[in-house]
């Protein structure tokens, strides 16, 4: 609904997050949904409250990116001091948490071997691997050579018999 | 080959976090389309975030809790009006209640109700 429209007035959290976070604060309440779609609103009135506020004490601090203190003091001029402590807190967990991944990624990238050597170590195993091929193919040719060495030996002697048998053949016709 | 975490992983980062529920890259659009704001620092974004959402929980209860749907156990809009009145922090919310008239729709009823007093 509120991203069909080009209009940035018109953008809103998203229902489902609103109606999920109700859920959680008042179970079992029945809501209406006029009601619903006015908490969708007021969510929009609230950022852009705050957002104005922080805003112009950046400003006034000659700063140009509003910081976490300029919410702060924000929250606490319009009357939201109460909620300081909480949103303090939830910026410590993300910050930690964003920390151990920084951490966790770090560490895997130094467990990890420079590129330089991860070439030298491709090189060394292809060179290995045509030696080996190599020494294999060899002994391939080698076998072969023998076992047709041994194919003409037996061949040779094999017609050698057979001549022989026929030589003595034509000396008994002569004796006749 | 570094893994560059750009603002999109950050925001999936915070929102796969237990302690916020709304979702940043939304809230960073809506306070941007404040006028003036330019540049918003990720943890002050992540505050705002926060503050919305205790906002929306203490909002849901005053309302209930000082409404007149208690017996019934339902929360209506007038309840919500209601609270925007009475607590001094929500003032900022009359603004929008009751529901917004478009624009159009008001020059529209406007002009009708000048074409009927042409009629007359």
């Amino acid at each position: 609904m509120a991203s069909s429209s080009g209009n940035d007035d018109d953008l809103t959290i998203p229902r489902a997050a609103i109606n999920k976070m109700i859920k959680e604060t008042l179970p079992n309440v029945r809501v209406a949904n006029d009601a619903r779609e006015l908490v969708v609103n007021c969510c929009t009135e609230f950022i852009h409250l705050i957002s104005s506020e922080a805003n112009e004490i950046c400003n006034r601090s000659e700063k140009k990116t509003i910081s976490p203190e300029h919410v702060i003091n924000a929250l606490e001029s319009l009357g939201f001091a109460s909620y300081i402590t909480e949103v303090k807190d939830v910026l410590q967990e993300c910050k930690t948490v964003a920390l151990k991944r920084r951490k966790a990624s770090s560490r895997l990238e130094n467990l990890g071997i420079p590129e330089e050597e991860l070439l030298r170590q491709q090189q060394e195993l292809f060179a290995k691997a045509r030696q080996q091929q190599a020494e294999l193919a060899q002994q391939e040719w080698m076998q072969m050579q023998q076992a047709a060495q041994q194919a003409q030996m037996a061949a040779a002697s094999a017609s050698a018999a057979q001549q022989a048998g026929s030589s003595q053949d034509e000396d008994e016709e002569d004796d006749i | 080959m570094k893994m560059s975490q750009n603002n999109s992983d950050k925001d999936s980062h915070a929102s796969g976090n237990k302690n916020i529920s709304l979702p940043i890259s939304r809230v960073r659009l809506i306070m941007k389309s404040s006028p003036d704001v330019s540049s918003i620092n990720q943890d002050a974004l992540f505050l705002t975030t926060k503050a919305t959402e205790l906002f929306v929980q203490y909002l849901a209860l005053s309302s209930f809790n000082n409404g007149s749907g208690k017996d019934t156990n339902t929360l209506s809009y007038s309840d919500l009006a209601n609270a925007a009145e009475e607590t001094e922090t929500f003032h900022f919310l009359t603004d929008i209640l009751p529901k917004k008239i478009l624009a159009r729709d008001y020059l529209k009823s406007l002009e009708q109700m000048q074409e009927e007093e042409a009629d007359i």
